[in-house]
């Protein structure tokens, strides 16, 4: 009798729970929902369903012994593959994103460590050590005979080689300025001012002091932001000079009239 | 020309020859590289692990002694072994405590040496003398309580009370004050006027960097944590002793015993996203570009799937409250206010809407809040209000509004792992953006916790007007309590993931930067596998522990050892 009723309760209460899914997706499909966001309604829908024949199921029988024992176990196994699962089958960063940005980030700063010099010269040493050990091998084939011998091709400090403008882009996008500022349509998320024609309002040394002091100065409608301090005061201790120089030179370019930029007000 | 390039490297190979085997001189030794899961992952797992038995050990003992105390002052013996049983556990798992914590530092020690000396260097006062004389004292006390459990019985109960909030006062100095170097590592102090971080950290007293931005957040966050970790696990450790117990006697204690475990871990959870959001806001004050990595950028599905969790324990919670109810023989009398069921309902739209007018930390908000909570019961006693619900259907649309508000805070602005990858087809339309946002998230923890207070005031209700049989509960509860002792474990895991990558790739944020290969955040999926695999190994060993441990209890029959408070006990 009770199996009848779970089962009844199953149909019934699916049924119910499809109806409210499938009014829930029209609703979402009229109303502009992206159909990502019309599953995961129909999927609440599904959810609530399954809540409401939990609500009404039928009393579990006593497990004991080994049953109990093995009970627990599925149960375990059951709760990690879906929790692991789940997790999975959400959208995942991609880590290589990330790596190629911290890279850029840390080289020049590993690269001014004791650590880092000292790894520097040992990796410089270890090559140098089994050029010579190739060479030698050379030499003694050829019994001293003439070879050629590859210059050793020291890298770039970095992959934007030398252009000012493009270092200071390649800086916004490093320090990630576009979580709070828009620039070219792109970004932020009204936590920053629009930085398209920045350069046209303020002077290269004005903008230096901003980054250096975020204090300084104020973007026009943002009082309650300049207030929270929300940009950070991190950037003198995170840049190298010649990166704050870098990003100077970028913004001191972005000098997009068509767009409306808040104007900068000196604070201090 | 050649000649010369010969010359040259030949030169050089000399120079290498001469500062190899200087080198060689002093040698160093070898690279550590942890096997299968590399350093950071390793460091993560033992740490995780540690923190996981840490939580227990400061968690249990705050759970022993107010039920200890509720035995003394209702002269209830079932509290007093619920108390001693859960202190039996915390002293198997004490030791594992301490192996972890020492397997911890080992492992940083050896993987991550430069920077482990560099932080220990800067606590050395807190790592070498505080911490360790702590958890000495913690020892010495906990042992002593447990094993003066009997003895201290009658006239000295009280002083044994007295020692477990001994017990407990050192055991949350000794999570404060470890808690230092872990906020110092989200948050470090921020520099004095016209000084950069690394001077002003160098020349920084003890003090200035213990008491940084995230310190107290964190403190009261693990605090409450522990307390609902606590609950959990005893409500865990009653579903197995349930499952075990052969008698009716014993599955009504165990019942019993599983109930008031929800309770307080329940009471406790209700709490912690409030205590979650304030940790979360001081670290966004800290630094602003901390909150857009958190909500939009790499950890904001780590956010989604934290949504789910809570989600998913809020239901489990209310469930095991309807299956108590169920076993309440006359509850089909309890009625509550309509105007409740009413405020229910419009709370997520009316809280949503005045935390938008007044977002934290402005108090207007509350003002509507009050209204919402307090207006029902008051207006309910006017006449022609006075319509109300049965308990049942209160509880069933509760669940429904729990599953709403579990949409609401899972609805995110878009179904992307960093908002940079955004497209049209997979962001909420212009007009539903605000169901992204904060005050909707904020009115939807409201919601279910409103919900779930409502729950148990009709729980109590039930109680009062009928009679509940202890040990009767569908069978189906006990599987609920080891949900929700594995859920709340598995999202403290995925938190603390949270919490550590939120220095991005620096040990010490913005200070030391982790020049190694895998200072990057790993994938969800990544982070998922591991920390299921640390919450199954701990709850194997727990598990054992409490198969171990309370064996033994019954065997010795602790109804034989007399009435544990005193006559006239209040």
């Amino acid at each position: 009798m009770a199996q009848q009723g779970l089962v009844g309760s199953i149909m019934k209460k699916g049924i119910i729970g499809i109806i409210i899914g499938v009014i829930l997706v029209v609703v979402a499909k009229l109303t502009g929902f992206p159909f990502v966001f019309q599953v995961m309604f129909f999927s609440y829908a599904m959810l609530g369903a399954l809540v409401f024949i939990l609500l009404d199921a039928p009393t579990m029988n006593r497990l004991e012994g080994p049953k109990a024992a093995i009970g627990l176990v599925v149960f375990y196994i059951v709760l990690s593959v879906i929790f692991t699962a789940g997790a999975s089958g959400l959208p995942q960063y991609d880590p290589e994103v990330e790596k190629g940005k911290i890279d850029k980030l840390l080289k020049a700063r590993k690269a001014r460590t004791q650590k880092g010099k000292a790894d520097e010269l040992i990796a410089r040493a270890k090559a140098l050590d089994e050029r010579a050990i190739a060479i030698d091998k050379k030499l003694n084939s050829l019994g001293g005979g003439n070879i050629e011998v590859v210059e050793e091709v020291v890298p770039a400090a970095s992959g934007a080689g030398g252009d000012i403008v493009a270092l200071g882009k390649e800086q916004w996008e490093l320090q990630e300025c576009y979580n709070c500022h828009k620039l070219g349509g792109e970004g932020g998320k009204k936590r920053g001012p629009v930085m398209d024609n920045i350069g046209s309002l303020m002077t290269p040394e004005q903008l230096k002091e901003k980054i250096l002091d975020p204090k300084s100065w104020m973007a026009e409608g943002f009082d309650k932001q300049y207030k929270k301090g929300k940009m950070p005061d991190k950037y003198k201790d995170l840049m190298f000079d010649e990166e704050i120089d870098a990003l100077v030179a970028y913004l001191a370019t972005l000098k997009n009239t068509s767009v409306e930029t808040p104007k900068p007000i000196k604070m201090n | 020309m050649k000649i010369l390039s010969r010359s040259l490297l030949m030169l050089a190979g000399l120079v290498v020859a001469g500062a190899s085997s200087a080198y060689g001189q002093m040698p160093d030794a070898p690279v550590v590289d942890f096997p299968y899961a590399g350093n950071r992952t390793g460091v993560w797992v033992v740490a995780q692990l540690h923190i996981l038995f840490a939580a227990f050990i400061l968690g249990a003992p705050i759970f022993a002694v107010v039920s200890e105390w509720l035995g003394y002052k209702n002269n209830d013996p079932k509290y007093d072994r619920l108390a001693k049983e859960v202190t039996k556990v915390t002293v198997i798992l004490y030791s594992m405590t301490a192996l972890t914590g020492g397997l911890f530092i080992f492992v940083l020690l050896g993987t991550y040496p430069d920077f482990t000396t560099w932080l220990i260097k800067h606590f050395f006062l807190v790592f070498a003398v505080i911490y360790p004389l702590l958890f000495i004292a913690e020892t010495i006390i906990l042992y002593t309580y447990f094993y003066s459990w009997d003895s201290m019985k009658g006239s000295k109960k009280a002083r044994h009370i007295a020692l477990g909030v001994l017990l407990n006062l050192v055991g949350t100095l000794t999570l404060f004050v470890i808690d230092g170097p872990t906020a110092f590592m989200n948050t470090p102090a921020k520099a004095a006027e016209g000084m950069s971080l690394v001077e002003f950290v160098q020349t920084a007293g003890l003090w200035d960097k213990v008491a940084n931005y995230s310190w107290m957040p964190l403190n009261l966050h693990r605090l409450v944590g522990n307390v609902t970790f606590g609950g959990f696990i005893a409500g865990l450790i009653a579903a197995y002793m349930y499952m075990r117990s052969r008698t009716d006697e014993e599955r009504a204690y165990y019942d019993w015993m599983g109930f008031i475990g929800n309770l307080i871990g329940v009471g406790a959870l209700l709490l912690l996203p409030f205590m979650g959001y304030l940790l979360a806001y001081e670290l966004c004050d800290y630094d602003a570009s901390i909150c857009p990595y958190m909500m939009a950028d790499q950890l904001s599905m780590f956010f989604e799937m934290q949504g789910a969790m809570i989600g998913l324990i809020f239901l489990a919670s209310n469930y095991y409250i309807w299956l108590s109810m169920k076993r309440i023989q006359g509850v089909e009398q309890v009625r509550i206010s309509g105007l409740v069921m009413i405020a229910v309902i419009v709370m997520p739209a009316v809280m949503g809407l005045a935390w938008k007018m007044f977002p934290p930390p402005e108090w207007q908000s509350l003002i509507y809040l009050a209204a919402l909570v307090i207006l029902p019961p008051v207006l309910s006693k006017l006449p022609g209000l006075k319509f109300t619900v049965s308990a049942f259907t209160m509880i069933k649309v509760g669940f429904l509004m729990i599953v709403v508000a579990d949409a609401i805070w899972m609805t995110p602005h878009g179904f992307v792992a960093t908002q940079g990858a955004a497209t049209h087809d997979l962001e909420l339309p212009e007009w539903a953006q605000e169901l992204a946002l904060m005050p909707a998230k904020n009115a939807a923890a409201f919601t279910l916790v409103y919900l779930t207070i409502v729950n148990y005031i009709l729980y109590n209700r039930g109680i009062r007007v009928g009679s509940i049989s202890w040990g009767k509960i569908d069978f189906a509860s006990q599987f609920v309590l080891i949900f929700l002792a594995f859920s709340a474990i598995w999202t403290m895991g995925l938190m603390g993931t949270v919490r550590s990558l939120t220095r991005k790739y620096f040990h010490v944020y913005n200070l030391v930067p982790d020049f190694t290969a895998e200072a990057f955040t790993p994938t969800l999926a990544y982070s998922a596998w591991w920390i299921t695999g640390c919450t199954v190994v701990f709850f194997t060993v727990v598990s054992f522990a409490i198969m171990v441990t309370l064996r033994i209890t019954k065997d010795k029959a602790p109804e034989a050892q007399g009435v544990p408070v005193p006559e006239g006990a209040k």
